[in-house]
């Protein structure tokens, strides 16, 4: 097909324009990436020493949070509903988890109850939308409000300390073949996400159910369970997330996660998961993290006052998104 | 008798339209045309082609080919407001008016009269409404809600609209599939009305005797061609019902080798759901077709998906095997044997925008698990879609194709393959061949053969009655969510067709 230009069979012709037709697809369907690379090309050109391990390291580490919560959001859009509750999950089991460790419980297994904490939380969400039939939108926009006004009540706004140094450690700030604690986390998280998401039977259930609910129930597929199953992943996703922020801070604040599902939603929707369900990746949401954390990290890096930084960043959140749109 | 005969002249003319989705074409060259003063009627079966023409004409669909002319003139644009300006409009079956708001609202719904400052004029929309009511004299009050009035009122309001918008041709899709017989005698009485007053209405009914009382003229659709028009006092219902009827060489027939019923698969006693079925008490036999006769929205579908385990409030005993499973929900059903190729393809049987093998992988995800706990393995998927492409003959491309990209007869194929790689005792067809070409419909019968040959019990609910005729072992009638008539052993097409009306009719009496 080297020639296939000066050939003039139709058949030449046809595959030709095939061969067109597919490369304007891959790129149609990775247009946001493109757009992705170009904006991280302007930094690396424009920003003093972005392009070093020093300036991954720290991006990789702003944005673990965004991604590891990106990974459990990304099943849930993919059932085609939302989890609003996600920040204020995040915030509360900061809290929840400083005062866990005030308990004299052993740092690494305190992160395992965290996280069965948040799925609990999610399973909650899975269950009230399932059973009772109401839209995702109202349970875990009332959830928002229920555990973020939990997280400020539990000890009157004020934020707890947390003394013990190993968990930061674990959780953030060790470094490990010289990554980041908070790298290799959001790689395991999205390892598992894959795992489960791509490959096991459970996830091809939630993919039928957010495709075509339909046709998933008409199928045997037990769509209630696929749907439950993702809230309690987001759940467990967000309240990991939430006790690494409380463990990098040394303190559980319970006003940490305020605002972040809107960051974790643009993350899954700019990573190409179709917020109408059924097409989605873990992988994408990932990166659609990072990017977010290029930009808000290369917008101060070549000298943004950090108001209008909010505003760039969500002019080119509409724009990536908008170009995304299937 | 040709059209230069009759003096009164075309309000609408369609020529030559052709319109294709995809690989298929749902009208061929089809003329149609409709007078001021007289009532036209379309027939044909489900799948026809009849909508799709109502379709174009109301500019809801693009014609691939040929031209529309009002009065005469042809008609640039294709969008539907441009319809309702040059006259043309559809009383739909689901009518579609406003239930909360009243009479006079709904009429000038989108066209409110407005007084200074923006404010409704309510009392001109009183005042016309009322002069458009006594203009046609309708028995109806402009004040009452939409949603306390019969049916039949309802239908007087769409009318109404319609011909307060300057429409000229009225289309009627099924007009009488919802009312009772005294509001039928309204509705006959309000066409009579304005076919006296010029309008042309196009008359979509599945009802002959009504056709034969209420039209002067008719076409009959059938598989995209349309014959006709036949003035209704120089052609007879038999007649009719042959040109319905498919052509000898499309109907599949049956199998010379008798297949021999064997155990009991399905046995159902008593089954009933809050709003449509009664009591309904069937058996099925493993290698056996059993086809279920009935008039849409006589609860088929409701039935079957009844069986299924998809209703909540469906009771009753139902036994596969010998296994009460009443009580259990679709994926247990299933695990026991239990099929639907659903009536919706593209709503309830596929997810359109995954891929092939994904698509045929749904309901036997648990087979096609790898070593590892839990995960799919994708080349035992992708090697159970290949076997079902060969066997089925699907064409496509590759499969992790979207099924979306496919042609009705070969997303139905797909369907077909997801529930055969399941392995089921009982298949539940609900109009396994709507919608999809006449070769389709050919190979969809012979796989309808082919499972109940394979050992299958097939439960077959379908308006083709061709299909019914040519595939059925044995009929059951369904009317009003209630089978009767026993277990008949009606053959023919026409048979059936008759029974069928006798059935509507006296349960209409009734």
């Amino acid at each position: 097909m080297s020639n296939s230009i000066l050939t003039s069979s139709p058949i030449a012709a046809a595959r030709h324009a095939l061969g067109w037709h597919k490369a304007k697809r891959l790129a149609r369907d990775h247009i946001t990436f493109i757009v992705f690379g170009l904006i991280t090309l302007f930094f690396i050109l424009h920003a003093p020493n972005f392009a070093s391990l020093a300036t991954a390291n720290a991006i990789g580490r702003i944005t673990a949070v965004v991604s590891i919560m990106a990974v459990g959001m990304t099943m849930v859009i993919m059932c085609r509903e939302i989890d609003l509750s996600v920040g204020a999950l995040a915030s509360l089991s900061a809290m929840v988890g400083a005062m866990l460790m005030q308990t004299g419980i052993a740092p690494w297994l305190s992160i395992p109850v965290m996280t069965a904490f948040g799925a609990l939380i999610g399973l909650v969400n899975g269950l009230i939308v399932t059973r009772l039939r109401i839209p995702s939108f109202l349970v875990t926009l009332g959830m928002l409000s229920i555990l973020s006004g939990t997280a400020l009540t539990l000890t009157d706004s004020l934020p707890v300390p947390i003394g013990d140094r190993t968990l930061g450690k674990i959780m953030a700030n060790g470094t490990l073949i010289g990554l980041p604690a908070a790298v290799w986390w959001t790689v395991v998280f999205a390892l598992a996400g894959i795992y489960v998401l791509h490959l096991s039977v459970i996830g091809r259930q939630m993919a039928a159910t957010g495709g075509n609910e339909a046709a998933a129930r008409f199928s045997g597929i037990d769509v209630d369970r696929a749907k439950v199953v993702a809230f309690a992943v987001c759940g467990a996703c967000a309240s990991f997330a939430g006790y690494m922020l409380a463990a990098r801070a040394s303190a559980g604040n319970p006003s940490v996660g305020v605002g972040l599902e809107l960051n974790v939603i643009a993350a899954v929707i700019i990573g190409g998961t179709s917020l109408f369900g059924g097409r989605g990746s873990v992988i994408g949401s990932v990166i659609g993290a990072i990017f977010i954390g290029i930009l808000a990290f290369g917008l101060v890096v070549i000298g943004l006052s950090t108001t209008i930084q909010e505003i760039v960043k969500g002019v080119i959140i509409i724009l990536a998104v908008s170009l995304n749109r299937r | 008798m040709s059209p230069a005969d009759n003096p009164l002249p075309a309000l609408v003319s369609m020529r030559g339209i052709v319109k294709r989705f995809g690989a298929n074409i749902v009208l061929r060259t089809v003329d149609f045309e409709v007078r001021a003063g007289e009532v036209h009627a379309l027939l044909g079966e489900n799948g026809a082609g009849k909508s799709t023409l109502m379709k174009v004409l109301l500019g809801i669909h693009k014609p691939d080919e040929g031209t529309i002319l009002v009065r005469g003139e042809p008609l640039a644009s294709v969008s539907t407001r441009a319809r309702l300006d040059a006259g043309v409009a559809m009383i739909f079956q689901e009518l579609s008016l406003v239930p909360a708001m009243s009479v006079a609202d709904n009429l000038f719904l989108g066209r409110e009269p407005v007084l200074f400052g923006g404010r409704i004029d309510r009392r001109r929309i009183r005042r016309e409404a009322a002069e458009l009511i006594a203009k046609q004299g309708f028995a109806l009050d402009p004040d009452a809600r939409i949603e306390d009035l019969p049916f039949a009122a309802r239908q007087q309001v769409e009318i109404l609209k319609a011909l307060s918008r300057g429409a000229s041709v009225i289309v009627m899709d099924e007009p009488t599939s919802s009312l009772t017989v005294r509001e039928e005698e309204v509705l006959h009485a309000t066409i009579a009305q304005l076919r006296g007053a010029g309008i042309g209405i196009v008359y979509i009914s599945h009802r002959m005797s009504e056709i034969f009382r209420v039209a002067d003229r008719l076409s009959i659709i059938k598989d995209g061609q349309i014959q006709g028009p036949f003035a209704t006092d120089q052609i007879t219902i038999p007649e009719v019902s042959r040109l319905m009827a498919r052509s000898a060489s499309v109907v599949v027939m049956k199998p010379q080798a008798r297949r021999e019923p064997g155990e009991i698969v399905l046995e159902v006693v008593g089954l009933s759901t809050a709003r449509k079925l009664r009591d309904i008490g069937l058996a099925v036999r493993a290698g056996e077709i059993v086809g279920i006769a009935g008039l849409v929205g006589s609860g088929r579908s409701t039935l079957a998906k009844a069986l299924f385990g998809l209703l909540l409030d469906a009771r009753g005993d139902v036994r596969l095997c010998g296994r009460e499973i009443g009580a259990l929900a679709t994926p247990p059903r299933i695990r026991a044997g239990m099929a639907l190729v659903p009536e919706d393809r593209r709503a309830e049987g596929l997810v359109a925008q995954h891929s092939l093998a994904a698509n045929v992988a749904l309901p036997n995800l648990a087979e096609l698990t790898s070593r590892w706990p839990g995960v799919l393995s994708w080349r035992r998927e992708t090697e159970m879609f290949l076997g079902f492409r060969e066997a089925l003959h699907i064409a496509c491309r590759e499969p992790a194709q979207p099924a979306s990209e496919l042609s009705g007869g070969n997303q139905q194929k797909v369907v077909f393959a997801k529930w055969f790689a399941s392995n089921p005792k009982l298949l539940i067809l609900d109009e396994p061949t709507a919608g999809v070409d006449v070769n389709a419909k050919a190979e969809m019968r012979a796989l309808v053969l082919q499972a109940a040959e394979k050992g299958m019990a097939v439960l077959l609910i379908t308006s083709e009655l061709d299909e019914l005729a040519g595939l059925a072992d044995r009929l059951i009638y369904m009317v009003d969510g209630q089978l009767v008539a026993g277990e008949a052993t009606a053959r023919g097409e026409e048979e059936i067709r008759t029974v069928l009306q006798q059935l509507a009719v006296t349960h209409e009496a009734a």
